[in-house]
């Protein structure tokens, strides 16, 4: 064996120290610098046609403060004073320059300042889509854990066709469904309105209930679907095959290996599901009456209110960012194969 | 040129091993059907770690049976090899042994048995003692048989912790020996790292490191050092050799390659469609094969087998 | 491919919905036995046999309503379709072929655009831009277009890096050729999958919008606005919402059903390419999941 000594083997040149390093806060930053370079670029061009929704649409402040009647010296005027005549790329770099300072400007309706507005409406939103989140993985966690543990059973299809079910339910759907059972029918719930937490968890919850539900569907049926495809997978993989050649019992091989292999896609899955529940949240804050977000949104785009909806958009895109940023990071903790990929 | 069968042999299946091979014992009596040499025994009749007793693997569902009665028996610090060619069955033995058949198999026939227990009574939980702390296994593509979102040596550790109820700190430390006792360099930096970002070489240690955590008596090596180059398949043989003489661990050595087997064992099983068509000690087997199919592969191996210039130092 | 598709259960299931369905949106407004319009003397009726499914508050007939805004929701489900099928699939096949810049480019946008929650979006651009459900349908297929550009990306991807390619191009074919001859034939089954998603992924929007009163004119019947004007009366008819509800979750379980169908005959690849199930992480950038029933 005169070649026993070889540095061939060894395909990781760097110094220990380095290696280590790069593990423990290397990674975290690593995930951080890689979703901040997919969504930097995704805030400006999301913000750029967001703000050039005002140009295409003709929409003026004028028209709605002075009527359809307005003379064109009059709107000429009005658009004056919001700084509406000066050139396009000026415009969008005084709205970008606030809306970096957390400022989003006043309603062309009433003036109101619309960050105080939206941050209302978001308290609601907040509420109810943290809540449809927890519902959904805790819920979807269940059926997916279940349904892979007693893969090819009847306890397995019963829970696939549930899942089935449950998945082509809009949420609009549901939500009307709840309401004419538990609501309507039941008395179990508030059909409308909200009630802040401070005035107390009992109200606040019998409130938020029933909309986190219906949005929730979505989320329970995505991630126990993925959970599922994603666990039988890992349980197909040597590794698991390895660990019981080890000895481990059946308990450890689940929560210790398989289960954190199978976690990342799901969570990937979270990540995805969030912009729709945002979008979602526009038609079940309507059927629930709450003044949320997606009521907001609503409203101020049906009444042609520019800066609002500008205002709604910027805020749902840098929701959406930074809980990818949120899932990124988790998911970088949970699985560090994941970065072998990309 | 001499015969490749004494190369084979000369490299270190020692004298002593070549004298005791034509002992026979009592319990080897489906053996005495195909070759009639039965297992080695050093010293005395000790009990046998590992017994298969005409084991038959059938397919549930076809109903067809896949291999046809394999015996073997296995003492403390011994070593059988079983060659043959894909699809010839020695994998699923192997893993009838380890209770771990795929799906549409089972045993149909015969018997296992572990240190004593025969295993087709065995509950879940009596399985999960004895795998690890007394028959582990390693297998060709080591690295997917490691968690790849796990670092070694907390693979390693977690063995240790389970398996022999040791302290967590205690278990990091042990896990770093069994890594420089499988001859790794830098057991510390190794034990910090994920599987991916080692070599093959590096991760058959790894493996077996884990196997050999729980002190296994047996250890059973399913093409082990197949897909590695062919010195670093060099080192992981002369590593298993190592331990077995040095713990008096039990080998089941399963190769397709005439050579590997004949490197590290005293009995040879040779399969083919799932029928062991001979059996015998590993001398017997090369110098004197009985079998078309074995001298075919004694053959082939002096027409292909570059190993033999490739590693001089194998040449006596 | 469409005659195995059919030689399943769930694919003869999910075509005859879907022809079913098809055959309310040509000739719904036909098989209508009341004018959808047309007030009458009896609000909030039941079932009866003048009346299949009851009257609603003004007393117009709701199998009628039901059968005439059928074609809404289908012409609409179909223009998000293609619109995303067409703005998403060629820019993913070129970006393997016409060099960095472009892939970058391209690449970033579809992150951009998969990361816009397209309902929020739909309502905003339709408001501001005209109550039109054609421009929110062109908007939202924009929006779910990542989906046909990954899928058709990773499927002509997986061509570009086989062999056959790689002597095509050595033998000198032009980047128009080797699209036409090899990516083609591998890209479809995923396309296909794709689009019976988004159809069902168009089915929700337009009910959805609807819905909410946007896109349509009041006194036009379709089976969002159906849901939304039974919300009123749900003390007086909590069934109400049963038949639109229905109508909707059956036609969207149709096309995913189809989807999985055509995925199942198209094998492994087609399974690879889609995402769904089992996508593993390290992929994620290449493989989203596809946008399911919920908005």
């Amino acid at each position: 064996m005169t070649t026993t000594e070889a540095p061939a083997p060894y395909g990781v040149p760097l110094p220990a120290v380095a290696a280590r390093t790069r593990h423990t806060l290397g990674r975290v930053l690593a995930a951080l610098a890689r979703s901040a370079a997919i969504f930097v670029p995704v805030f400006l061009v999301a913000t750029f046609v967001t703000f050039a929704l005002r140009s295409l649409s003709g929409l003026s402040p004028a028209r709605i403060q002075l009527g359809e009647e307005a003379t064109p010296e009059a709107v000429a005027r009005v658009e004056a004073q919001w700084g509406l005549d000066r050139p396009f790329l000026v415009q969008y770099g005084d709205w970008f320059g606030d809306v970096l300072h957390g400022r989003l400007g006043t309603s062309w309706t009433n003036g109101a300042d619309i960050s105080t507005l939206i941050g209302l409406g978001l308290a609601v939103s907040l509420s109810v889509a943290a809540f449809a989140l927890l519902i959904g993985v805790v819920a979807g966690f269940a059926l997916g854990t279940v349904a892979a543990l007693r893969r090819t059973t009847w306890v397995d299809r019963a829970i696939t066709g549930f899942v089935t079910v449950i998945s082509v339910m809009p949420a609009f759907v549901v939500g009307i469904v709840l309401v004419t059972v538990f609501s309507v029918g039941l008395h179990l719930f508030p059909s409308a309105g909200y009630v802040p937490a401070e005035q107390g968890l009992g109200p606040w919850l019998a409130h938020i209930t029933l909309p986190a539900v219906a949005l929730s569907f979505d989320v329970v049926a995505d991630v126990a679907r993925q959970l599922r495809g994603s666990l039988v997978g890992a349980y197909r993989e040597n590794y698991v095959t390895g660990a019981v050649v080890r000895g481990l019992s059946p308990r450890r091989i689940f929560f210790g290996h398989v289960l954190r292999n199978g976690l990342g896609p799901a969570l990937a899955t979270l990540g995805l599901k969030f912009p729709a529940l945002v979008g979602a949240s526009v038609v079940t804050e309507w059927i629930f009456g709450l003044q949320g977000f997606g009521r907001f949104a609503n409203d101020s785009a049906q009444a042609g209110d520019v800066p609002a909806v500008q205002g709604v958009l910027v805020v749902s895109i840098v929701l959406v960012v930074a809980f990818n940023l949120l899932v990124d990071l988790v998911l970088a903790r949970v699985t560090p194969a994941s970065r072998r990929g990309v | 040129m001499p015969p490749l069968s004494e190369k084979l042999l000369t490299g270190t299946a020692k004298a002593e091993r070549a004298e005791r091979a034509q002992e026979k014992t009592p319990k080897a009596t489906e053996a005495a059907r195909t070759a009639g040499a039965g297992p080695a025994s050093p010293s005395g009749p000790p009990s046998p770690v590992l017994a298969l007793r005409d084991v038959r693997i059938g397919d549930r569902a076809g109903g067809r049976e896949i291999v046809h009665g394999v015996s073997l028996t296995l003492t403390p610090g011994s070593a059988v090899g079983i060659v043959g060619e894909s699809g010839s069955g020695k994998t699923l033995t192997c893993r009838a042994a380890l209770g771990i058949l795929p799906a549409p198999f089972e045993v149909t026939g015969g018997s296992v048995e572990i240190d004593g227990h025969d295993i087709a009574g065995l509950f879940p939980a009596r399985w999960t003692d004895l795998r690890g702390a007394t028959i582990s296994a390693v297998f060709q593509d080591p690295a997917s048989y490691l968690n790849p979102s796990i670092r070694v040596g907390a693979q390693i550790a977690e063995v240790v912790r389970v398996k022999q109820g040791r302290s967590r700190r205690a278990a990091r430390r042990r896990a770093v020996e069994l890594l420089r006792s499988v001859q790794l360099r830098d057991p510390e930096l190794v034990s910090s790292q994920y599987p991916h970002e080692l070599s093959g070489g590096m991760l058959q240690r790894v493996l077996i490191a884990v196997a050999i955590a729980a002190g296994p008596r047996i250890l059973i090596a399913d093409e082990a050092t197949t897909a590695l180059d062919v010195t670093v398949q060099a080192e992981i043989l002369d590593l298993l050799a190592d331990l077995r003489e040095r713990t008096g661990l039990a080998l089941v050595v399963v190769s397709h390659d005439l050579a590997v087997v004949a490197q590290l064992c005293d009995e040879v099983l040779v399969m083919r469609h799932g029928e062991v068509v001979e059996q015998g000690s590993a001398e017997d087997v090369l110098h004197h094969p009985r079998h078309e199919y074995t001298r075919l592969l004694i053959a082939e191996h002096e027409q292909y087998g570059l190993e033999k210039f490739r590693t001089p130092e194998e040449d006596a | 491919m469409t005659r195995r598709v059919l030689a399943l259960a769930s694919g003869r299931i999910a075509a005859a919905v879907l022809a079913a369905i098809a055959v309310l949106a040509l000739f719904g407004p036909l098989l209508a036995p009341h004018d959808p319009l047309a007030t009458g003397d009896h609000p909030l009726a039941g079932a009866s046999g003048a009346h299949w499914l009851g009257t609603d508050y003004l007393g117009r007939d709701v199998l009628s309503r039901l059968l005439d805004g059928s074609r809404v929701s289908v012409l609409g489900s179909l223009e998000v379709a293609f619109t995303a099928l067409a703005v998403g699939a060629v820019p993913g096949i070129l970006s393997v072929h016409l060099g960095r810049v472009f892939e970058w480019v391209t690449l970033r946008l579809a992150d951009t655009l998969v990361a816009l929650p397209f309902l929020l979006f739909a309502v905003a651009v339709v408001a501001l831009l005209g109550n039109g459900l054609t421009q929110a349908m062109l908007v939202t297929g924009a929006l779910v277009s990542p989906l046909f550009y990954r899928v058709a990306r990773a499927a002509t991807l997986a061509v570009a890096r086989s062999p056959y390619v790689e002597a095509a191009i050595v033998s000198g074919a032009s980047t128009g050729w080797i699209v036409r001859r090899h990516v083609w034939a591998k890209v479809l089954p995923p396309i296909a999958v794709a689009l019976a998603q988004t159809v069902g992924v168009g089915f929700v929007i337009v009910s959805s919008l609807t819905f909410l009163g946007i896109g349509v004119q009041p006194p036009a019947p379709t089976w969002g606005g159906l849901l939304a004007s039974d919300l009123g009366y749900l003390g007086h008819q909590p069934w109400a919402p049963l038949a639109p509800a229905l109508l909707i979750m059956v036609t969207v379980w149709a096309c995913n059903l189809l989807a999985d169908a055509v995925r199942d005959v198209s094998g492994e690849a087609g399974r690879a390419l889609t995402g769904r199930p089992g996508a593993r992480p390290d992929q994620r950038s290449e493989t989203a999941p596809a946008p399911s029933g919920g908005v």
